[in-house]
């Protein structure tokens, strides 16, 4: 089970959405994904869509005005 | 929902991730208590000047904490359809929309049941190509720009320095633009002809009808959000 990290700070909204989604694409089920993000924009539709893709999501707010949205590939 | 609930159970990371990313945050309350006073103070300032100013001072501060604390965004509203199938902030624009219709309408139906002038009509703009045209670029800007003309001032206001590249070229784009107006409009905006529904559908079927073509674009909104759930799965 590996642990993948993407750095995405100063990028803006649908950067860091079509990076994750990128990123996920290319691990196995069962592997993390972890977006570090600066974005308040990206930190609501990240999780957003990775929930509706079935994945499991949580968002720890690591500092103000950074979060790093933890992904769980689930299929 | 809160943005920590998830409903599943914890996802396990590895220890050194996450002791890394614990550090000690600072209590905002002071700067919150600071920054109310510091609003109100300059308030009460520009109303003594003109009241008209601090009638501008105080919604604009409450019109930019709404659409931060809701992260209310345009872009996202028009973009995030086609890019993760999410109509969430589509249909929220769209209600906001229905609001200010229902508002606007009271408003002008009002001054013109009292037989005063009716408040705004300067706002009527043709109608053309022009329009869509506009449109369009304002839709490639702002995608690429990463937030409208509003997102744009929060997130720079909320401290995301990127963007502060976005407002420089907004406001040099204003100013050409602003420079240049004169030309567009006799030359291309006056060839569309300005439209002011009630005066072709009655007050009425004005309203009746822009709530209707809402509700329309609302429900396609949720049909597509769906349609885009059921061919995933």
């Amino acid at each position: 089970m590996a642990e993948y990290e993407l750095d995405c700070f100063g990028e803006a909204c649908p950067i860091p959405l079509v990076k994750a989604e990128k990123k996920l694409d290319e691990m196995v089920v069962g592997d993390i994904l972890i977006v570090l993000i600066d974005h308040s924009c990206a930190m609501k539709n990240v999780p957003e869509w990775a929930r509706k893709q079935g994945h499991n999501v949580e968002i720890d707010e690591v500092d103000d005005g950074e979060w790093e949205v933890v992904i769980e590939k689930m299929k | 929902m809160s943005e920590t609930q998830t409903g599943t159970t914890r996802i396990q990371r590895s220890q050194s991730s996450r002791t890394r990313s614990r550090k000690p945050k600072k209590n905002q309350i002071p700067y919150a208590i600071g920054v109310f006073a510091a609003i109100a103070a300059i308030g009460i300032i520009l109303s003594t000047v003109s009241a008209n100013l601090g009638i501008f001072w105080f919604t604009g501060s409450i019109f930019g904490f709404i659409l931060q604390r809701s992260r209310f965004c345009f872009t996202a509203s028009m973009r995030d359809p086609s890019l993760t199938g999410s109509t969430t902030v589509t249909r929220a624009v769209l209600i906001a929309f229905a609001i200010t219709t229902i508002g606007f309408w009271a408003i002008k139906y009002g001054a013109f049941l009292r037989g005063l002038p009716i408040p705004g009509q300067g706002y009527i703009a043709p109608v053309s190509f022009a329009t869509a045209i506009g449109a369009l670029f304002f839709g490639i800007g702002m995608v690429i720009a990463g937030g409208c003309a509003s997102g744009t001032l929060m997130r720079v206001g909320e401290g995301f320095t990127m963007q502060l590249i976005s407002l420089l070229f907004f406001i040099i784009g204003s100013l050409w633009g602003a420079h240049d107006f004169g030309w567009w409009k006799l030359n291309v905006i006056s060839e569309g002809r300005p439209v002011f529904l009630p005066d072709v559908l009655g007050w009425g079927g004005a309203i009746v009808v822009q709530l209707l073509l809402i509700g329309c674009l609302y429900v396609m909104a949720d049909k597509w959000e769906n349609r885009k759930k059921e061919s995933d799965s």
